[in-house]
């Protein structure tokens, strides 16, 4: 399979010149003829009773079409657990709770009547951690719920911990917590609902998941009685989604409900400051983890609690546990775990997926308890992680089947790149690995996706899919793997994947998958293809099957290369004669993975991806400033289908990777957000960018198209844990909390008796217990 | 964001006129990159702005032979000031600050008098200037006046502008020989970032290459307004300049600054960056002194 084409080139976006010149359509960019512009009104309070809301001036005004509160719509309910209506009635749980939602004929007359409107709250307590929710005593979120945890049993026990507790011979005890952040993406959230005559919907969207909002959609229209009518969805081009979109929000339902009333389109745009406090961050958690391993440095068991923010509803964040137990049970080979998580209402934002989806939360904790379980054992962490590592042709205890494993090669590549040199005085190098879904993920009752594929007279190839690329660069990938199977160049390729009344089903662009599953769906319709194009070329060229070749849009016979024919042309005589026929295929591709069961056992993917981290830091002992001077991120990616667009993944990770450990964080206090904007929300610069290598390892799998496995996560999953690893390597602190601030460190390093930093929090200096 | 009038005076008393007879609901812009964002946030909603970028005075840097100092138009930008090979060469505490504001973007545009009058106590424009002594030059409708550039501001955007008088020049007297002056801007990231701290320091040694004869300690972030820490520097001044004396006029520095919670930073973090920071500035100071000798 060397001798490859176009997989394997670096070739860059096909719409980054589009992109970089401004030509690209966003959401921004869209409009309506006669379309209205909604907008959305807040709660002041983080838990109160709506008394009263006044809309009465908010309707008088000129040029307002529709207004709208919790108690003129229909039962809508969001969300995994249906606890999430658009707009809120009786009462508001958060400050993002929308409690009233306006139409007006341009966006000034729209934010006038939302300031019209009056609401009366009457204040309730409220609560903000989870813990303190936990008691008894605490106020409760949802009254009708009757408790603030919610049922959910993440819960599983392989092997027998008890007993491997009392066998090993190391064992570290520990509590990491890991914070809110969000995903920054540089397009802010925005949508149009556009009703036709007959209440047929079209809903242009800002969304990773087509075909699931689509169903979102049709509920809405359900719910207004509008049982049989149509919903389609059209995705503008997405300025970048890191999983914001993997659920539908309250702002586009909220403008269904606006276009419905006020009979015209309804745009809703959200800023920057509303893109904050609307949508949703990663899943915060309190994390307890206990580690043990033998004489020889044999993990023997992993045993981790853990508590997690749900916040006032609840959305993909309160379901991160079920992607936390991959690394639980299966980052390094351990034979007993034990794993339990609460997800537990607060009047908090809530959280959504975000890239590694718990992930990043677990392997932090994971890999940081790794660290010092190599110390206590007197092994070095690189050795612990070699002694520890994953191979290939093993199940973990969780019934994942391990098929190509390189972690044992990325693991000596980060130590060779990072492990020689002298070391002075602050500087320290820290590392830690990852394993990830590669190959799909069966979260939903099914992972698949379809294409569907036309071919022109002048072997142009117009290819529909399931996936959505929103700046990661889908289209292009899956264009060079079609390419490669028919013998076509890039440019060839015309990928549409914007549209569900065009394109085919498809879960959604999450856990990695797109590469992988569309990759490989891609590949199936277009082997459909090739097999016809076999078929009419042995024909035209009198040759054997077998014996044909399609390279450079030529159609070449193996045996006798002088047998050949342009493809076009092949095509052109294959239609344009009697009884003649036009090339088109179609695929549905999903993969043979399993859903979790019961016991949360079950081969969720088709591969899973592997890598290991490693950071080499200085750190300032005066200021606890914390400076990255090398790092060095390597994967297990089965194959490189595009190394350019590879590497901008890993960079790109890495660097979100790097704000989570060191800089980011949604500043909420009592529940309120204190920094909507990039001035205090500390996402890093062009300028804060570090010196990045990003190797990569070819397993090359045998279920991946031409090898791959999914890339798109795991450049931020084990960068925290490397980083507070190479923090601990240099001044001996270990800092268990996100993000790790200067103020942290400093504030440990002023403690040192190196260990016992735990929840120092640098806003109230409280420290916290970690014994318990 | 509420519209309003773009008015493009071209003299100083016209800019002063039309801000008398809007008087009340005219702001002045200068690169806009404050106020345009206050008004955004609606934090003031005027009706009129009026533009002091079309009055034909010497933008720019420019050195008085005769007298030494150096005089800095109002509406200059941080991106000349920051190309200035005088300011690189001969106004290094200046250099430090201007280089790091914002973005390429921002500096290209926004201006040091802007800087000024805008009087958040972040603001890095203002400590490297008040750390050398840097003299306000004022004009409005009773003419021009001056006032020392410590004096200038009053509280957290408040100044001793009054209604509709404009910031015209800086003007930065000389400094003795052997002097080095450093800046430093601590924050989270690199760039798009207003100080946690900032600390400007300049110092004079005397002929022995030891003895501080001058020294000047610019706090920003550390009060409500950019102060100077007049204890560390009487603590300094006489003194002989070593690590250890620099690190207690650090602790001195600290002492004094009125350093506050906020959503940025905590108080006794700020309080420890001070003391850092003053040594570390403090011990730049020398190593320029002592690198320009070499030089020279
Ligand atoms: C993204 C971003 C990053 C930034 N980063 C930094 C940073 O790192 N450090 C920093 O210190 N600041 C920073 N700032 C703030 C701002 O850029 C500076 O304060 C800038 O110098 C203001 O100058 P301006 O010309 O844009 O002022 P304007 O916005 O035009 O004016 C500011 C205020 O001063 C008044 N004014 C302006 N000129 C005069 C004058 N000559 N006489 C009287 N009144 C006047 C105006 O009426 C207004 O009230 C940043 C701003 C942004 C948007």
């Amino acid at each position: 399979m060397n001798n490859l084409s176009v997989v394997g080139q670096r070739i860059p976006k096909l719409d980054a010149a589009e992109k970089a010149t401004g030509r690209s359509r966003y959401i921004q960019d869209v409009t309506l003829p006669g379309m209205l512009y909604g907008k959305i009104l807040y709660s002041k309070y983080a838990h109160a009773r709506i008394v009263r809301i006044d809309t009465s001036r908010a309707r008088k005004l000129e040029g307002v079409r529709a207004v709208l509160t919790g108690t003129d719509i229909p039962e809508i309910r969001m969300g995994v657990y249906k606890d999430n209506p658009p707009l809120k009635s009786g009462k508001v749980r958060s400050y993002r709770d929308e409690v009233a939602a306006v139409a007006a004929v341009d966006l000034k007359t729209a934010e006038e009547a939302i300031r019209l409107i009056e609401v009366t709250y009457e204040a309730l307590p409220a609560v903000f951690d989870p813990e303190t929710a936990m008691k008894k005593e605490a106020p409760l979120v949802h009254e009708a719920h009757k408790t603030n945890v919610l049922k959910m049993p993440w819960k599983l026990h392989y092997g027998d911990v008890e007993a491997a507790r009392s066998e090993a011979a190391h064992i570290v005890e520990d509590r990491f917590s890991a914070t809110w952040v969000t995903h920054c993406c540089l397009g802010t959230s925005g949508c149009i609902a556009d009703f036709d005559h007959d209440n047929h919907l079209t809903v242009y969207s800002n969304t990773q998941i087509p075909s699931l909002a689509q169903k979102d959609f049709l509920g809405t229209l359900k719910a207004l009685g509008l049982k049989d009518r149509r919903a389609r969805v059209i995705k503008p081009c997405i300025g970048g989604g890191f999983g914001s979109k993997l659920d539908t929000y309250a702002y586009e339902h909220v403008a269904i409900l606006l276009a419905f009333h006020a009979r015209k389109p309804v745009k809703i745009q959200f800023d920057r400051k509303e893109e904050f406090i609307a949508t949703s961050t990663r899943q915060p958690a309190i994390m307890n983890i206990v580690q043990g391993c033998d004489e020889n440095g044999r993990l023997l068991f992993r045993d981790i609690r853990m508590i997690l923010d749900n916040g006032a509803y609840t959305s993909w964040g309160a379901t991160t546990p079920s992607v936390m137990m991959l690394p639980i049970s299966s980052l390094y080979r351990v034979p007993n775990v034990r794993y339990e998580a609460l997800c537990v209402y607060t009047n908090n934002t809530y959280a959504q997926a975000m890239r590694g989806y718990g992930n990043p939360q677990a392997t932090f904790a994971i890999e940081s308890a790794m660290d010092a379980l190599a110390a206590k054992a007197g092994i070095d962490p690189v050795e612990f992680r070699r002694i520890n590592a994953n191979h290939g042709d093993e199940v973990t205890p969780q019934g994942f089947r391990i098929t190509t494993c390189g972690l044992a090669g990325c693991i000596d590549k980060v130590a060779e790149a990072l492990g020689g040199g002298k070391r002075k005085k602050g500087e320290g190098v820290g590392y830690a690995s990852l394993v990830h879904v590669g190959g799909g993920a069966r979260v939903y009752k099914s992972d698949g996706c379809g294409t569907l594929m036309k071919m022109n007279d002048y072997g142009q190839l117009d290819l529909f899919t399931g996936a959505t690329d929103m700046g990661q660069g889908a289209d292009t990938v899956i264009a060079q793997i079609v390419a490669e199977e028919l013998g076509l160049h890039i440019e060839d390729i015309h990928v549409i994947h914007s549209d569900t009344d065009i394109c085919p089903w498809d879960v959604g662009a999450h856990a990695s998958r797109t590469t992988f599953v569309a990759g490989n769906s891609a590949l199936g319709a277009a082997r459909q293809l090739r097999s016809q194009i076999v078929k009419i070329a042995s024909r035209v060229l009198d040759v054997d099957p077998q014996d044909i070749r399609l390279n450079d849009r030529m159609v070449i016979s193996r045996q006798d290369p002088e047998k050949k024919i342009e493809l076009g042309k092949l095509l052109r005589k294959s239609h344009f004669s009697p009884g003649g026929n036009m090339l088109m295929a179609e695929y549905f591709y999903d993969p043979d993975n399993e859903n979790l069961g019961r016991d949360f056992k079950g081969n969720l993917s088709m591969t899973y991806t592997f890598g290991t981290h490693g950071a080499r830091v200085r750190v300032d002992e005066e200021t606890g400033k914390v400076e990255i001077l090398r790092y060095v991120a390597a994967h297990d990616v089965g194959r490189a289908i595009n190394p350019l667009l590879l590497e901008g993944q890993v960079y790109g990770g890495v660097m979100m990777g790097i704000g989570y450990a060191l800089t980011e964080q949604v500043q909420l206090e009592k529940g309120e957000i204190m920094n909507p904007n990039f001035r205090d929300y500390k996402i890093l610069t062009a300028k804060d960018t570090v010196p990045i290598a990003a190797p990569f390892l070819e397993t090359t799998d045998a279920e991946g198209p031409y090898g791959a496995k999914g890339i798109g996560e795991p450049g931020c999953v084990p960068t925290a844990p490397a980083i507070a690893n190479a923090i601990y390597d240099a001044v001996g602190v270990r800092i268990k909390d996100l993000p790790i601030t200067p103020e942290r460190v400093l504030a440990a390093l002023k403690k040192k008796g190196g260990d016992d930093t735990c929840g120092i929090d640098p806003l109230t200096e409280k420290v916290y217990d970690c014994t318990s | 964001m509420k519209p309003f009038t773009y008015l493009t005076p071209h003299t100083l008393d016209e800019a002063v006129s039309l801000y008398e007879s809007h008087e009340g609901r005219a702001a002045y812009i200068a690169g806009g990159t404050d106020v345009l964002i206050k008004i955004k946030e609606e934090k003031i909603e005027p009706d009129y702005l009026i533009s002091l970028a079309h009055i034909p005075v010497s933008e720019g840097v420019r050195f008085n032979e005769d007298t030494r100092a150096l005089h800095i138009s109002a509406f200059t930008t941080h991106r000349t000031l920051e190309l200035s090979p005088l300011i690189r060469r001969d106004y290094p505490i200046l250099h430090d600050a201007v280089k790091n504001i914002g973005s390429v973007q921002i500096r290209n545009t926004a201006t040091i008098g802007g800087n000024l009058a805008n009087a958040v106590p972040s603001a890095d424009g203002a400590i490297p200037l008040i750390t050398m002594d840097a003299v306000a030059h004022i004009y409005g409708t009773k003419g021009e006046r001056t006032v020392d550039l410590i004096h200038f501001f009053l509280g957290p955007g408040q100044t001793v502008l009054e209604k509709g008088e404009i910031l015209t020049e800086i003007v930065v007297p000389p400094a003795p020989a052997r002097t080095g002056s450093a800046y430093i801007k601590f924050g989270r990231r690199k760039a798009m970032e207003l100080p946690l701290l900032g600390v400007g320091m300049l110092l004079s040694l005397d002929a022995d290459m030891t003895t501080c004869v001058k020294v000047r300690i610019g706090l920003g972030v550390a009060a409500p307004t950019p102060i100077r820490a007049y204890n560390a520097e009487r603590f300094l001044k006489g003194r002989e300049v070593t690590d250890a004396t620099l690190a207690e006029a650090g602790q001195i520095a600290a002492d004094e600054a009125r350093v506050r919670d906020s959503i940025r930073g905590v108080a006794w973090y700020r309080r420890e960056l001070v003391g850092v920071l003053v040594k570390r500035m403090g011990a730049l100071c020398r190593k320029r002194i002592t690198d320009e000798k070499s030089i020279s």
